[in-house]
């Protein structure tokens, strides 16, 4: 779900860029609030080593198999460092195997950025409403949440602008019921990779606890 | 990793690689930018000789640029395919109820010249400068030192981590995983439970070995000091070619942003 070169007219990739330079400002920001920003920079950068790594981790479902974006999981992992290392992951995507572009990196950063910072923002809300429920339903409702969210929200853009900006003439409702009808074809995938997330974080919160305080 | 080979023909002798890497950076991203804007189809030949042009003056082998557009080139395709098919009013042929469009067809040749084109200025760039330098470069041109950092750091672990990967899921293969027959449009669950382990495990690995480079690096001094300056070398201000091929370049992609905004008005 990367938006390729050449899709996009360069008035939308500079406001991708204006965008993405807004959030790693702002999570910059809020990084280096933290009390030793540079100690977290290793755990981030292997982290999202490991990110760029496991996203080549396929889920079959024959005759086919699916793969996740992971944005969500990222946001619950990493908290504020999300942005970043999505924009890392995007860049070293563009370099080694073509998916994406330089000119679209803005833009599939923003995408995919910001619901990342919106799934660790959901994730931390167990902590305040979810404060009824027994802990690990509280961890696996909003780890399911922040994962499904952060692909649901990310397709949305995604297909949004793809099918806005391609440089043909749609009539506009075709291209609302066009949105419509591929956003409902992404609930599945919303749902695989919100059980995905859940499943993952349940795992981190039994052997590695740490891991999830972001 | 496919970083090997993007870094094969990075110690070329051609006058691209020879470019002072800031102003080859600038310049070239400038270019696709610039390329990004074009919606004329009149300006399609120009930009596509424009990357030939430099593409031949890189120096690189048409086998680079054929292996790096292979598996993009087929994203775009599933893009654009339908695009003659569905788009536009102007009915060129029709046999049954499979109709070419003439505004369906003109979107995809614009679009695949555009993909084609932007792409290959990346690779140009990418392919004749070492990754390192385009980080250090990027450094010099104001890139946060938390970028900087993380970058360079993710960079040197990928490899790594990704043997690490192979490793674990050749594992789980020797235990039986994937073996057995699976339904047709049946989801799984188990096997989504035993990747998400797997995941969980890699992550779970890079943080123990994360916490090793940072005591590692703490001891080397990291984040007890200013970050170096970065500096280029006193040969580069003397870089008349450079700056040349710099002037020229930026006033290529000023001429098609201007040559677009011009048609477009009339």
């Amino acid at each position: 779900m990367h938006i390729p070169d050449g899709i996009l007219p360069a008035q939308v990739c500079a406001a991708g860029y204006g965008v993405t330079g807004l959030a790693t400002w702002y999570s910059l920001r809020q990084i280096n609030r933290k009390p030793d920003p540079t100690a977290e920079i290793p755990k981030a950068s292997l982290l999202t080593a490991a990110f760029f790594v496991a996203s080549s981790i396929y889920i079959p479902i024959p005759p086919t198999s699916v793969h996740l974006i992971l944005n969500g999981l990222l946001g619950v992992v990493l908290g504020y460092f999300a942005f970043p290392a999505i924009l890392i992951g995007l860049f070293f995507q563009a370099l080694v195997i073509g998916h994406g572009g330089l000119t679209t990196l803005g833009v599939n950063a923003a995408m995919m950025g910001i619901p990342a910072l919106l799934g660790y923002h959901i994730f931390q809300l167990r902590l305040s409403l979810g404060k009824g429920l027994p802990e690990r339903v509280a961890t696996a409702l909003f780890a399911f949440l922040g994962g499904s969210l952060g692909l649901g929200i990310a397709a949305l853009i995604f297909l949004t602008l793809v099918i806005t900006t391609i440089p043909a003439d749609f009539d506009a409702g075709a291209e609302r019921s066009a949105i419509m009808t591929l956003s409902l074809g992404h609930i599945p995938l919303m749902v695989l990779e919100g059980v995905f997330t859940a499943m993952l974080v349940l795992f981190l919160q039994r052997a590695k606890p740490e891991l999830l305080e972001g | 990793m496919a970083f090997a080979s993007l870094d094969a023909y990075v110690h070329g002798s051609s006058i691209i690689h020879r470019w002072r890497p800031a102003l080859k950076l600038v310049s070239l991203l400038l270019l696709m930018f610039a390329f990004a804007t074009v919606h004329q189809l009149v300006l399609l030949p120009a930009m596509v000789g424009v990357t030939a042009l430099l593409y031949g003056f890189s120096g690189l082998p048409l086998s680079f640029l054929r292996h790096r557009l292979s598996y993009p080139g087929l994203f775009i395709l599933a893009v654009v395919v339908l695009l003659p098919l569905t788009a536009g009013d102007t009915v060129l042929w029709q046999w049954g109820w499979i109709t070419l469009r003439k505004e369906g067809i003109e979107a995809m040749v614009l679009v695949v010249c555009r993909f084609v084109s932007i792409l290959t200025i990346g690779f140009i760039l990418l392919g004749t400068t070492p990754f390192l330098t385009i980080i250090q470069t990027m450094r010099s041109l104001g890139l946060p030192v938390i970028l900087a950092d993380m970058t360079l750091l993710a960079y040197r672990y990928l490899y790594e981590i990704a043997d690490t990967l192979s490793t674990m899921q050749q594992a789980m293969r020797l235990r039986g995983f994937g073996s057995s027959k699976q339904r047709w449009f049946r989801f799984n669950l188990r096997i989504v439970q035993q990747l998400a382990t797997l995941t969980g495990s890699l992550l779970i690995r890079s943080y123990e070995q994360s916490e090793r480079v940072y005591k590692a690096m703490r001891l080397r001094g990291y984040g007890y000091g200013a970050h170096p300056a970065v500096m280029g070398s006193p040969q580069q201000s003397r870089d008349a070619q450079g700056w040349g091929l710099t002037g020229i370049v930026v006033a290529v992609a000023a001429g098609f942003v201007i040559t677009e905004i011009g048609l477009s008005v009339l």
